[in-house]
């Protein structure tokens, strides 16, 4: 079943923020420095994504992204992956938990349609399958 | 923003932080906060301004409370975040 671009996806959020558990989704090209960088070499832009833990700490996270200065990112992660900001608000009490996986990808592509029909899933179901959110943030638009 | 309707798709909340509010409202997220005047990169706000990030955070999540029209993108005003930065803009 194709769905309309006018129609929009809705799920409502029946928990509420203090019992539920945040991931975080960037298009940021953020990921681990262990990790291979996406290739910013391929003029179409890199469709991979990379699978950030629960445990990390900031500065194990790094940048790789020809297509916006990120240059505020590599001082302060947190301004396109707020992944100290959300352990406060959990130590606060003001969301339930942080959850076991977050994604970082290049929200930058030419290859539209591959996107949509491969990396979009790929992401979506390492959040379903893998993350236990109960509900997700995105940064990078 | 294909990935946050996948997601949105399974079953689970979502809510989009975005700097470029044009772009955004043609994909039709779900639910998304435009902090008015961040620039590309900033998208919770500048290094370290904790403070500042925790309350775009905070307002980012209670969207998901909230009565939001699934599609729009909401906009708040942050003054401590300082000069303004206008979005892209995208020919109509």
């Amino acid at each position: 079943m194709t769905i309309s671009r006018k129609c929009v996806p809705f799920t409502p959020f029946d928990r509420t923020l203090e019992k539920s558990t945040i991931a975080i989704v960037t298009a940021g090209g953020v990921h681990l420095k262990d990790q291979e960088p996406f290739n910013i070499a391929d003029e179409l832009g890199d469709l991979g994504y990379r699978t950030i833990p629960q445990d990390v700490e900031s500065d194990q996270l790094m940048v790789t992204h020809h297509h916006y200065d990120h240059s505020d990112a590599d001082a302060d992660i947190n301004v396109v992956f707020p992944i100290d900001v959300l352990r406060e608000l959990e130590a606060d009490g003001f969301i339930g938990g942080i959850a076991k996986k977050h994604i970082g990808y290049m929200g930058y592509t030419m290859q539209l349609k591959a996107m949509y029909e491969g990396t979009a899933h790929e992401i979506a179901n390492e959040i379903d399958k893998g993350s236990r959110a109960d509900a997700v943030v995105l940064t990078g638009g | 923003m294909a990935v946050q309707r996948e997601i949105e798709l399974r079953g689970i909340p979502t809510v989009l932080i975005t700097v470029s509010p044009e772009v955004s409202a043609q994909m039709r997220p779900p639910r998304a906060l435009y902090p008015k005047g961040f620039k590309i990169g900033n998208s919770l706000g500048r290094p370290h301004m904790r403070e500042l990030q925790r309350t775009v955070l905070r307002d980012a999540l209670m969207l998901l409370t909230e009565n939001t029209r699934p599609g729009s993108v909401v906009t708040r005003e942050y003054p401590e975040y300082g000069e303004q930065y206008e979005p892209p803009r995208v020919k109509s």
